[in-house]
């Protein structure tokens, strides 16, 4: 079978992204640009590099599709898949960068709606992740994928894949450590909630032990990887496979949509969304999917929830384990096959979780940020931006009887002594005397400007961002592609109850665990 | 979902999961190492 189509779509679609490229970079989409929001439009740098490294690849690559010689091999196979990463590459910029803020510019003129205080396409997370996703399902249900670019399509899984590997990188020991502890408290206690719910409750309603196994680790752990993984354990059949991967297609696909709408409407921190995604969503990509469409622009909730996700995907091995032992108690006929739990986990662990993991190590090691960063912010006093001047000096003193204090007191002292923050613990307090504006308006400009002096951007945690962004945005257009009304209809009969049921349970109780148990920042 | 491709399957190119978790892994040290060398 020969891949590679002879079509000049991917050539097109070089020179389209070449063009969006030359109007950014000689002006030519000024006007456009301020009608989008003007200087309040956040990706007019990305118009001027992105679409040109991207553009020259596709015109390289469709000119050889175009006019080489493809014959059966793995060359045909992998090289035509870069039709449909471009078409996926293409559809995820012009939603980032014209559609989605079309549409908020829209909203905006609207007006704010009732005494919420937001515009309809925040509360209705009508972002780019959202827009994407429902462009992705809009164009696989209505007008079908091109053949030409069908092949590609099926390489989104290996951004979303590659995208949680790279959020290794971003975390810091800190971060993990406040985030860790409460990940596996709430995962441990949800993840086996719902599995023992979805037994009690398959139990109840007579469905095949093997259904009950599969659905159950689909619902509790980590959707796919999770129900692949327990599949021969309980001896399911494909057709039970199958049924357990709809329910799941089915219920994230509701929650990727509802969820950030909720956190809107509740007003949620990142940390509260993150959590709950990470908690109540089943699926990866959908996890993922939701964090972004409530924070499309930031990568905090994206951070939290991804470490709950990592967090519930480490819990897989003990779940294979309990389906295990159970199926082998209730299907005790001595004519079982045996099957080795322990070759089960080692051949079907997801690989890619072990790779966060590895980044992560390789990040606390302090390569890519001082190990001690946040947020790819870092303290270092050893080469401050600036130094105080003898008059900002000046003001300080005249000023610091106001200061009561005494931490913030001796921090000043030693700022104006100095001229620079000396401590990650004088920055803190210096932080909190500008904030509380004690000492006026003045002082407090000149204890802000004395912060940002030792606040330094890890140029390689914000390069990582980009990246992580673009394989998101990229894989969620992706998978957009791969919900089809007929994967949905999957889905239908007791599993579909069964999933409904645990999965409302699970999400609205986590809501209330998180919105009682963790504040903005923990 | 239904598989029309003779290698992969539906919703990936590659034969087996564990395949795709081991490019995915490739591919995100790849970008690591060129944001370790080029950036900063």
């Amino acid at each position: 079978m020969v891949y590679t189509k002879r079509n000049p779509a991917l050539l097109i679609i070089g020179l389209i992204m070449v063009g969006i490229w030359a109007a950014a970079e000689f002006n030519l989409m000024q006007g456009y640009i301020a009608h989008l929001g003007g200087k309040k439009y956040k990706y007019a740098s990305e118009l001027t590099t992105i679409p040109l490294w991207f553009g020259v690849i596709a015109v390289v690559a469709g000119l050889w599709q175009m006019l080489g010689s493809h014959k059966d091999g793995n060359l045909d196979y992998y090289g035509s898949t870069i039709a449909g990463a471009m078409f996926i590459l293409l559809i995820a910029m012009l939603v980032r960068w014209f559609i989605a803020p079309e549409v908020a510019v829209f909203s905006k003129t609207l007006g704010k709606v009732g005494n919420t205080g937001k515009y309809w396409h925040k509360l209705l997370g009508l972002n780019y992740v959202v827009i994407g996703i429902l462009v992705g399902i809009i164009i696989v249900n209505v007008f079908r994928i091109p053949a030409w670019a069908q092949n590609g399509v099926r390489l989104s899984r290996l951004g979303l894949k590659t995208g949680v590997i790279l959020l290794g990188t971003l975390y810091s020991a800190a971060e993990l450590r406040n985030l860790g502890g409460l990940s596996i408290v709430m995962i441990g206690f949800f993840v086996l909630g719902s599995v023992g719910m979805v037994l009690w409750l398959g139990a109840r309603r007579n469905i095949p032990n093997s259904m009950g196994g599969v659905l159950s680790a689909g619902m509790g752990v980590c959707g796919v990887s999770a129900t692949v993984a327990s599949a021969p354990v309980v001896q399911a059949k494909s057709v039970e496979i199958a049924y357990t991967i709809g329910t799941i297609l089915l219920w994230g696909v509701g929650c990727m949509f509802l969820f950030p709408i909720i956190g809107n409407v509740l007003n949620m921190s990142h940390t509260q969304f993150g959590a709950w995604a990470g908690t109540g969503i089943l699926n990866s990509a959908q996890v993922a999917g939701a964090a972004l469409a409530y924070q499309p622009d930031g990568i905090e909730t994206l951070k939290v929830a991804e470490i709950f996700n990592i967090t519930r995907v480490l819990v897989l091995p003990i779940i294979v384990l309990w389906l295990a032992v159970w199926y082998v108690k209730r299907e005790d006929t001595g004519e079982n096959e045996k099957v080795n739990v322990g070759r089960v986990i080692f051949a079907k662990f997801p690989i890619f979780v072990l790779g966060f993991i590895l980044l992560f190590a390789l990040s606390t090691t302090g390569i890519f940020a001082p190990p001690l960063h946040y947020k790819g912010k870092y303290f270092d006093n050893t080469k401050p931006k600036t130094m105080l001047t003898a008059e900002e000096k000046k003001v300080l003193t005249d000023n610091a009887g106001k200061v009561k204090l005494k931490a913030r007191k001796e921090a000043l002292q030693r700022l104006i002594a100095n001229g620079k923050i000396m401590s990650i613990e004088d920055d803190t307090q210096i932080r909190g005397l500008a904030n509380s504006k004690v000492m006026g308006k003045k002082s407090g400009k000149i204890l802000k400007k004395a912060h940002k002096a030792v606040r330094h951007t890890a140029k390689k945690i914000k390069a990582f961002r980009k990246w992580i962004t673009w394989l998101f945005a990229f894989g969620l257009v992706g998978l957009g592609m791969q919900i089809t009304v007929k994967s949905m209809r999957q889905a239908g009969g007791q599993p579909a109850v069964i999933g409904g049921i645990v999965g409302f349970v699970k999400a609205s109780l986590s809501l209330v665990v998180v919105l009682f148990l963790i504040s903005d920042k923990i | 979902m239904e598989n029309q491709f003779d290698r992969g399957s539906a919703l990936s190119i590659f034969g087996s999961d564990r395949k795709e978790d081991f490019m995915a892994l490739v591919l995100a040290l790849a970008i690591a190492a060129g944001v370790y060398f080029l950036v900063g």
